[in-house]
């Protein structure tokens, strides 16, 4: 809730966040599918977006699960010491660094920010790198393992590089308004 | 979504550095007699047929377009000077001092008075030279953000330009940086750095290349 306007603040807290009933709920089956009594049977595991799950938590009606890519035994935190910068995060989930600052403080997990912050430290090098190396023709596979963070990062490096290059080649100093040039059909 | 769009509105384009650039002083040759001008930002003139006197630098490439002086190109954009600086600049960690917007400076010259400047391929393809090399050097020395805690770069004798192309990238990484190791995300990890203080260590501030 910190950023009211940020829109990606927003879609971080959509990631879905394994849970675990606490109480029996009445009504809303639909969050267990497995059912058609519609109600939900204490202790039964569900995937709910984070915001509802934040809020559950806080009356004590559900219980987290860390997420996969934050669990201690997950495959992420082995592949992101093995070689962080080429694990493709972007798949795992889209909001890696966010989720993992709204999700530590919540359930305690005291490893989680020094694991984050390895995980970009190392993922950094390899951004600053491409971003000022890369052509465009390149560039886009190497996006898909980011993170949208990181592709926001690689985006703003790229940007003014692009916008340098293209002043230095020159070109027209003052640009010729479409409107006009075009007012009579050229006559033969 | 605040945050991205601040640290957008923070950069100028090209274009608006250059002309910040052409505030920047030179000298000329006029080649015609003219009482002296009086501008809000000061008074330029009187001139004189080869009597050489100082003008913005926008002001000298208008009267450059118009045939009525010729354009002193300043003492950094000799050969021998230029030479130095790229020797210095390969051999040292540290980045030489240059003008402030050498970058633009250079161009606005060789756009409009390159029969002014001699040698005007050699000159060019050292500042050419030197803008590459500067540019890997601020790439390689990027790289220290991710080393250890970081909370201030100091860039000293980086030009407009330089400081502009990484400025996007340099705040975005390091607001990240402060958010991912800011302390309610490292608790009691390092008992050591908790015991001390807050308020007064507020962090290293790095150079941009360690000695």
């Amino acid at each position: 809730m910190a950023k009211y306007y940020d829109v990606d603040d927003i879609l971080a807290e959509e990631e879905l966040v394994p849970a675990v009933f606490q109480h029996a709920a009445n009504g809303i089956g639909l969050f267990d599918s497995s059912d058609d009594t519609n109600k939900v049977e204490a202790g039964s595991k569900v995937e709910l977006p984070f915001w509802l799950v934040c809020e559950l938590y806080l009356r004590q009606l559900v219980s987290i699960r860390v997420p996969p890519c934050f669990d201690k035994e997950s495959k992420t935190r082995e592949e992101i010491g093995a070689d962080a910068a080429h694990v493709d995060l972007r798949s795992r989930c889209p909001y890696f660094y966010e989720l993992g600052c709204k999700i530590a403080p919540l359930i305690g997990d005291k490893t989680i920010g020094p694991f984050l912050l390895v995980a970009f430290r190392i993922r950094y090098k390899e951004v600053l790198i491409k971003a000022h190396t890369l052509t465009l023709t390149v560039a886009p596979k190497y996006l898909t393992l980011l993170t949208n963070e990181e592709a926001k990062l690689y985006e703003a490096g790229q940007s003014s590089i692009a916008a340098f290059k293209k002043w230095r080649m020159g070109g027209p100093r003052l640009q010729i308004a479409p409107l006009l040039g075009r007012k009579r059909k050229p006559t033969g | 979504m605040a945050a991205s769009s601040d640290s957008q509105a923070s950069a100028f384009s090209a274009a608006e550095l250059e002309f910040l650039a052409e505030d920047e002083m030179i000298e000329i040759v006029p080649n015609m007699r003219m009482d002296s001008l009086n501008f809000v930002s000061g008074d330029f003139g009187p001139f004189r047929p080869q009597i050489a006197t100082q003008v913005p630098l926008w002001l000298a490439v208008a009267l450059k377009k118009r045939g009525k002086c010729m354009i002193r190109p300043p003492e950094w954009m000799s050969i021998e000077k230029l030479t130095q600086v790229l020797e210095a600049e390969r051999d040292s960690e540290k980045f030489q001092p240059l003008p402030f917007h050498y970058v633009e400076i250079s161009r606005l010259l060789f756009d409009y008075a390159r029969e002014d400047i001699q040698d005007v391929y050699m000159v060019r393809s050292l500042i050419e030279d030197i803008k590459d090399v500067r540019f890997h050097k601020i790439g390689t020395g990027l790289e220290i953000i991710s080393r250890e805690r970081t909370y201030a770069l100091r860039l000293k004798n980086l030009s407009a330009m330089e400081a502009n192309i990484v400025r996007p990238f340099v705040t975005r990484a390091l607001e990240t940086f402060y958010k991912l190791s800011s302390p309610e995300m490292i608790q009691e990890s390092d008992h050591l750095s908790n015991r001390q203080p807050q308020v007064t260590n507020r962090g290293p501030r790095r150079q941009l290349k360690d000695r």
